[in-house]
């Protein structure tokens, strides 16, 4: 099972966390702003701590931010 | 667009600006067949790389005046993933143009040309870095 893509939540949880701008996310997190961009448009995998990171900003479980979606 | 990303683009341009005519006139150029020291031919050369050294440095100055001090503070993890991707590729693109300067060439040229070809490699792969950067940016290291 290798292909795939990492998707993610972070666009809806930044919605639901009082509209917390990327630029925000990013400063918590030690990423800029359009590394965060990135990551929500699915054009960067971030490291598992950077993940880890964002699932802790959000209180929430990391496989409720990322979930892999296996192809096929 | 990313302040890592401008820079290369600034560094691509560069490139292109400064070493692309050196080595279009000095491709086929007598200079080339010129006894040592062949002082025209260096001379052409430090005025390509102090050229592309001046254009880097005012360059790099504009963006950084012209570029918010939170966008452009230390590379972060994805600037550092897409810097060694690019590097990687250009290592590989160094080395093969490397065996065949010092592995084919001195069966087949001589003086000027090897050390004017080992020095058209150096800036490919440079080249080719700064490209990968920019593909990095755009479309995405996953």
């Amino acid at each position: 099972m290798t292909g795939g893509k990492l998707k993610n939540q972070v666009r809806t949880l930044r919605f639901l966390n009082g509209e917390m701008t990327q630029g925000d996310l990013g400063q918590k997190i030690g990423v800029t702003r359009q590394t965060i961009a990135a990551i929500e448009a699915g054009k960067y995998s971030p490291s598992l701590e950077a993940a880890f990171r964002i699932a802790a900003v959000f209180g929430k479980p990391l496989d409720e931010v990322f979930q892999w979606e296996a192809e096929g | 667009m990313p302040y890592r990303e401008k820079i290369a683009w600034l560094s691509l341009v560069g490139m292109a600006v400064c070493y692309g005519p050196y080595f279009a006139f000095t491709h086929r150029s007598p200079l080339l067949d010129q006894p040592l020291p062949n002082l025209p031919l260096m001379a052409l050369f430090a005025a390509a790389a102090g050229g592309n050294a001046v254009w880097t440095l005012l360059g790099r100055l504009l963006l950084r005046m012209n570029t918010p001090p939170d966008e452009r503070g230390s590379a972060d993890e994805r600037d550092r993933a897409i810097d060694r991707r690019a590097r990687g590729v250009a290592y590989y693109v160094l080395i093969g143009l490397a065996l065949y300067v010092g592995g084919v060439m001195p069966f087949i040229s001589t003086g000027w040309h090897i050390v004017n070809s080992m020095v058209a490699s150096v800036v490919i792969a440079e080249t080719v870095s700064y490209a990968a950067i920019v593909l990095g940016y755009r479309r995405g290291v996953t």
